[in-house]
């Protein structure tokens, strides 16, 4: 990633495009799940959503690896799509939106123990 | 025997750890091997967070290699923190087992 990459964000747009390419390329049944797996993780990402480029390119991996294999999604994914997406995003390290809530909530529960402590 | 996930939750890593332990092999061969031996709604999903959290946590050993059929695959082997690990889970296990037989029996 270069500067001009970084301040337009090119880089994103070619990643998702080639994505979305090779998504395309899945069996009919794969096309809903790949959706659900995406709005199920950009609440993941962090301010420009690189953090999940890496994740998206790794599960798109893993469907094309079932998809040769003849599986159906179902044996694949399960009826726990979003479970699915929060173990892959977990633990990752990246500052995600959800550990910033997690952190202010847990400040201002503190801030106001406090104060009733007096 | 349905609705086993809640259960199996924390046991699956060590599941799957035993699994590659035994000889080096790749996610759909871990699914279907816990399929048969009964683990029924364990889907390849699973199996697949469970191995990329292995892997993060340095406890395997992977590597590419091209299949019969699509992209390549990755086999998964343990290293020698991995077989730490899986030391680890089995005498938590027996810890845990025989605590809940003795509540089980009564003798609790």
């Amino acid at each position: 990633m270069n500067f001009w990459e970084k301040v337009t964000g090119s880089d994103l747009t070619r990643d998702w495009k080639a994505f979305e390419a090779r998504a395309a390329a899945l069996p009919e049944d794969y096309r809903p799940a790949w959706e659900q797996i995406k709005i199920h993780l950009l609440p993941q990402g962090d301010f420009t959503g690189r953090n999940l480029t890496p994740i998206l390119d790794s599960v798109l991996g893993l469907l094309e690896e079932t998809a040769a294999e003849g599986q159906g999604v179902h044996e694949v994914l399960g009826d726990d799509i979003p479970g699915f997406c929060t173990a892959l995003a977990g633990g990752e390290g990246a500052r995600t939106y959800r550990d910033r809530w997690r952190e202010q909530l847990n400040r201002n529960v503190a801030r106001k123990l406090s104060r009733l402590g007096g | 025997m349905d609705d086993l996930t809640e259960m199996l939750k924390g046991t699956l890593e060590g599941c799957v750890l035993e699994i590659i332990g035994r000889e080096e092999t790749y996610g759909y061969a871990i699914t279907r091997q816990l399929n048969e031996l009964g683990f029924a709604d364990v889907v390849e999903g699973t199996v697949y967070t469970i191995l990329l959290r292995l892997e993060r946590n340095k406890l395997v050993q992977v590597e590419k290699r091209p299949s019969g059929v699509g992209p390549p695959r990755k086999f998964y082997a343990l290293n020698d923190a991995g077989r730490e690990e899986l030391a680890k889970f089995w005498a938590k296990w027996q810890y845990v087992s025989s605590r809940i037989d003795t509540l089980k029996e009564g003798r609790g």
